[in-house]
């Protein structure tokens, strides 16, 4: 076979917002791919995970959009705020459509119809379509390792269709197919499928990532290198969903930091290259995973032992990351510790009001 | 080649393509306004920071700290500049209200505010020329009399705006109590001296061993000048009223310090010293004491405990550090001793009110305590000198009478400093004295222009509290320290105790200043708007702009914003008359409308046409 160039664009990587003491922002991309006018809802997560990707990506890129809020919200009345060459795909179709948009290109330039850079091929597959219906495709994708990123934003449910559970939904989750009740008071009683590490272990030529909104720069670079990666690249990203989760809208990034730093969301690279998970990233502090539950409707039916037993659920993240467990979240995850905390939580909101 | 603009062919352009607007980078997709949807509104509002507003000048301080973060000293220096003749001289005396006031104190550590002002002052020191001048001369001219930190800083403002100063002092040299009071240690005479140099090349006129009242008369001040400052402090030292306190060996702390800073002092103290009073300048008195060859040296206070004492907590350290002994709730009765003093005779005492203003109640029914003493040095307070004014102008306090202006009755007499503060509340202190200057000195310039003048105390609008920001973009970090002279090396000699900032410390501290109230550009909301309908041309506060026909009013931003310049204002609230359903499709007037009617057409155009 004939040899052939592939020019490639290299997506230089962003700097800490931290500078010793100071919070302040790298310098930022200027481009904005993905321009305001949608109709998601008001602080939508997959919202904020659009913007911080495409604009990441920059200008010369493709973006997929499988079934689901970031289609559907986005792009009625053949009007779009993709301010690049977007296309709607099928649910399930999420990794083939993709699969096809990068063999095309390949194709293209091998034939001297494509001069310029290879274009960064970005899917957005909600966690529905990633996790259950178009699994199967998003799998071949990475198999065949074509050159495109593939992202699953995880909203941790159906949200489109008006908030049906998905594999990814946590325990203890309600959505309108895991209503609480008297036979099942928790909700949800599966814990979420370990989607990201299934990419990882069962496609390790893959660079696999997760990421989520609270921390945009992690999550913008791991994009980028997801982008420069050559082949196919996986990411799943958390990124909290107002309506199915029930919150207050000024809370999305704020979730975004919580869940990470309650270890209900590890954040971790897979490195293809040496075979290894990097487990390095670690919040600015550790808390108990009531204080994220306790933001959201979704979780609250849930008694003192399903809280205990999601307490228990992060502590195990926290062991596979290497992190030693203070003995207040070992404590925590026992359910009459739970009503302690509980009890003692509501002591000091009585006594804020008196 | 970019991807952009990829090409639709004609077929797919119908009949949609043509009436739906593509998206585009600056005006969205500008067919569905979104901004219909919200009820609260994000608006940017910057606030006053806590330290910007406790500082006696309002310094602008979260200002000039964003300025050395980045690493632009010379503007930090000047925007310093603006509220401060000698940040060099507050840099190293000031008792800095900033830091108490500083949220970053409720946090962690407050920012060392006062140190990374020294290090502009310094910066300022070494320039060869100042970076501020004086105005386009108005052909007026303004005595000022005193060149203590309000006359100076009165004089500064009034070369500023173009006026010809004359300042009159009645020492020999000028500085007011940044020479004869502040001591060498904490403040090293060449630099007042280069900051005093910096007035006279503004073109200020210092005349020195000219004392108004009896060099000059209040007529001679009416009739020679357009209007006049009167910065004359407080000058004489307030004695105990303890009997034989005439004896030889007694002082008063004012003039001691007064004379060791003017050169002329000719005290020799004893071995043993005691000092009576528990404020800075007793504090000052007994550690100079120990520089001036004392070997013990005690203060003696009325205040009950440390907590009490009405002075720096830092310096009352440092004092103790260098071997004052301190006792506690006792009264000067008597000074006994055959025409010199011998020994001191000690009741209890305590102050009798809350403040310790309040007269001091003591308890004579227990025998006296005698203490053997070489000296004794009195520092219990100042009082003004002002036999020259015209009676009209005397209040109850023993001070001058001013209105909230500053003004003497309807003269273009104007007080500042110590001389107005004394009994108003305000702490006497340097940088109190540099802002009632300066504000003394607009009214001036507001009354001889005839404007409306301003109220020497400022109403502020609202100051940034700690619990409207994010905090969870600052990670806790140390305070930088100042180095310091051991106690041992330091107590006998007269070099500066506490040093500077290196650059790297500067801005190391500058760094944690949580910027409190003031957008600093550090693009958060930005980056957060899930629209995305922040804009910025570019990146520098007050840039920021919020696509009003977008923003669903989510609030992320408000939320995000690490430093509570963002607010939420309930959009019913306008006071522009909108009504909100009014706004609702009109945002973008007519593309509704257009869509509507063109699709109306569609059926009377021809189908080759569609
Ligand atoms: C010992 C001591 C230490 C202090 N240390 C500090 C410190 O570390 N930090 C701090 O912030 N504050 C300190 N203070 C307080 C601070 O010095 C004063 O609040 C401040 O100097 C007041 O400034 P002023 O210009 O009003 O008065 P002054 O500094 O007192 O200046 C008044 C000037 O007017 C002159 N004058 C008076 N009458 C006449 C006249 N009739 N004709 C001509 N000239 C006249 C005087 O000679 C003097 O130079 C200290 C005070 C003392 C006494
Ligand atoms: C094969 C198929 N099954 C069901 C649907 C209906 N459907 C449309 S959107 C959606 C939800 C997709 O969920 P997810 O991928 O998580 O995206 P989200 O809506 O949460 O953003 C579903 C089930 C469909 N379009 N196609
Ligand atoms: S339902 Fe959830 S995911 Fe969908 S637009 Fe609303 S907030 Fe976004
Ligand atoms: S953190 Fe900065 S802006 Fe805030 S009070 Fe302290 S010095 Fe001022
Ligand atoms: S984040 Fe964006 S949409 Fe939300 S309130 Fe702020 S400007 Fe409006
Ligand atoms: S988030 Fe940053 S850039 Fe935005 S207003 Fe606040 S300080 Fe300014
Ligand atoms: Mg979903």
């Amino acid at each position: 076979m004939a040899t052939f160039e592939v020019e490639r664009q290299i997506l230089p990587i962003l700097g800490s917002p931290n500078q010793g003491a100071r919070f302040y922002n790298p310098e930022l991309p200027s481009s904005e791919p993905f321009v305001p006018g949608h109709r998601t809802c008001a602080g939508c997560g997959p919202s904020i995970q659009y913007r911080m990707t495409s604009k990441a990506a920059g200008d010369n890129t493709i973006l997929i959009g499988p079934t689901g809020c970031m289609y559907v919200a986005n792009s009625s009345y053949l009007c779009t705020p993709y301010n690049v060459p977007w296309a709607h795909t099928q649910i399930g179709s999420a990794g083939s459509f993709t699969a096809g948009v990068a063999a095309a290109y390949e194709a293209m330039i091998r034939k001297g119809k494509w001069k310029g850079p290879f274009p960064n091929i970005i899917c957005e597959a909600g966690d529905g379509s990633a996790s259950d219906i178009g699994l199967a495709s998003i799998s071949g994708a990475l198999y065949r390792n074509h050159d495109c990123l593939i992202i699953c934003y995880d909203n941790e449910q159906y949200a489109n269709t008006g908030i049906q559970a998905s594999s990814r939904t946590p325990y203890g989750g309600m959505t309108t197919f895991s209503p609480p009740g008297p036979e099942v008071p928790e909700g949800k009683k599966l814990f979420p499928k370990d989607l990201a590490r299934m990419m990882a272990a069962g496609h390790p030529h893959c660079y696999v990532a997760t990421a989520s909104v609270g921390y945009p720069i992690d999550l913008m670079n791991k994009v980028r290198k997801g982008l420069n990666h050559r082949g196919a690249a996986y990411l799943m990203i958390y990124t909290p969903c107002q309506k199915g989760f029930v919150y207050e809208t000024p809370r999305s990034i704020d979730l975004g930091r919580m869940v990470v730093e309650c270890g209900l969301y590890p954040i971790w690279e897979w490195n293809p290259e040496r075979r290894v998970y990097d487990y390095s990233f670690r919040p600015q502090n550790m808390r108990p995973v009531s204080e994220y539950l306790k933001l959201q409707g979704r979780f609250g039916h849930l008694h003192a032992e399903h809280i205990a037993t999601l307490q228990q659920f992060a502590n195990d993240q926290w062991k596979m990351m290497g992190v030693e467990l203070p003995d207040a979240l070992i404590w925590a995850a026992d359910p009459q510790n739970q009503m302690h905390m509980a009890a003692a939580a509501e002591a000091e909101e009585v006594a804020d009001t008196i | 080649m970019s991807t952009k603009g990829t090409r639709i062919p004609d077929w797919l352009k119908v009949p949609f393509a043509g009436i739906t607007p593509g998206p585009s980078q600056d005006k969205g997709q500008n067919l569905f306004p979104t901004g219909n949807w919200r009820s609260i509104r994000p608006v940017y509002r910057d606030k006053l920071p806590p330290c910007n507003n406790a500082c006696g000048t309002n310094e602008k301080i979260q200002g000039y700290l964003d300025l050395v973060k980045r690493g632009k000293y010379l503007d930090a220096y000047a925007l310093i500049k603006e509220d401060m003749p000698f940040p060099s001289v507050t840099g190293r005396v000031c008792y800095h209200p900033c830091e108490q006031a500083c949220n970053r104190g409720k946090y962690d550590e407050a920012i060392s505010i006062r140190a990374v002002e020294r290090f502009l002052g310094d910066l300022g020191q070494s320039l060869k020329h100042d970076v501020v001048e004086a105005g386009p001369s108005n052909g007026k001219k303004v005595a000022v009399v005193g060149s203590g930190p309000a006359g100076h800083s009165a004089a500064y403002q009034l070369a500023r705006i173009g006026y010809k100063v004359t300042i009159l002092e009645k020492s020999s040299k000028a500085g007011g109590l940044n020479r004869g009071g502040i001591p060498d240690w904490v403040l090293p005479q060449h630099i007042l001296d280069r900051e005093i140099e910096r007035l006279i090349e503004l073109g200020i006129a210092i005349k020195t061993n000219c004392e108004v009242g009896k060099d000059v008369s209040w007529d001679d001040l009416k009739r020679d000048y357009d209007a006049c400052v009167l910065a004359i402090g407080l000058t004489e030292p307030n004695g105990v009223r303890a009997e034989g306190e005439d004896k030889e060996g007694v002082l008063y702390g004012l003039p001691f310090l007064r004379d060791i800073g003017m050169g002329t002092s000719k005290v020799k103290l004893g071995p043993r010293v005691a000092v009576i009073g528990g404020g800075n300048t007793a504090i000052d008195c007994a550690r100079e004491a120990l520089r001036q060859g004392a070997i013990e040296v005690t203060m003696i206070t009325v205040e009950a405990n440390t907590d009490e004492m009405p002075c720096s907590p830092e310096d009352l350290h440092d004092m103790l550090e260098e071997g004052v002994d301190l006792w506690h709730g006792r009264a000067l009765t008597a000074v006994l001793g055959a025409g010199k003093v011998e020994t001191l005779q000690l009741h209890p005492a305590r102050f009798s009110g809350a403040i310790n203003a309040s007269p001091i109640t003591i308890n004579r029914n227990v025998p006296a305590e005698r203490f053997a003493v070489d000296n004794v040095i009195i520092a219990v307070g100042q009082r003004a000198s002002i036999d020259w004014l015209p009676q009209e102008f005397k209040n109850e306090r023993g001070t001058i009478k001013i209105d909230r202006f500053g003004r003497l009755g309807d003269t273009n007499f104007f007080a500042a400093g110590d001389i107005a503060q004394f009994g108003s509340g305000q702490p006497l202190m340097v940088v109190n004295a540099v802002g009632d200057g300066k504000r003394v000195a607009f009214n001036l310039d507001k009354a001889l222009r005839g404007e409306p003048l301003q109220p020497r105390t400022v109403a502020v609008d609202v100051i940034m509290d700690l619990n409207r920001m994010n905090m969870t973009y600052f990670p806790h970090f140390p305070r930088a320290h100042q180095s310091m002279l051991s106690p041992v090396t330091r107590r006998k000699t007269q070099v500066e105790v506490i040093q500077g900032f290196s650059e790297k410390q500067a801005s190391e501290e500058a760094g944690r200043c949580f910027s409190c109230g003031t957008c600093n550009a550090c693009d958060n909301c930005y980056l957060v708007c899930p629209e995305p309908c922040i804009a910025r041309p570019e990146r520098s506060n007050g840039l920021y702009k919020i696509l009003v026909d977008y923003c669903k009013g989510c609030r992320v931003c408000i939320e995000e914003c690490p430093t509570g310049c963002l607010e939420g204002v309930p959009e019913l609230d306008f006071d522009t008359g909108v009504v909100r359903m009014d706004t609702a499709f009109a945002i973008s007037p007519g593309l509704h409308g257009r869509q509507a009617e063109e699709l109306l057409n569609l059926a009377s155009r021809p189908a080759k046409d569609i």
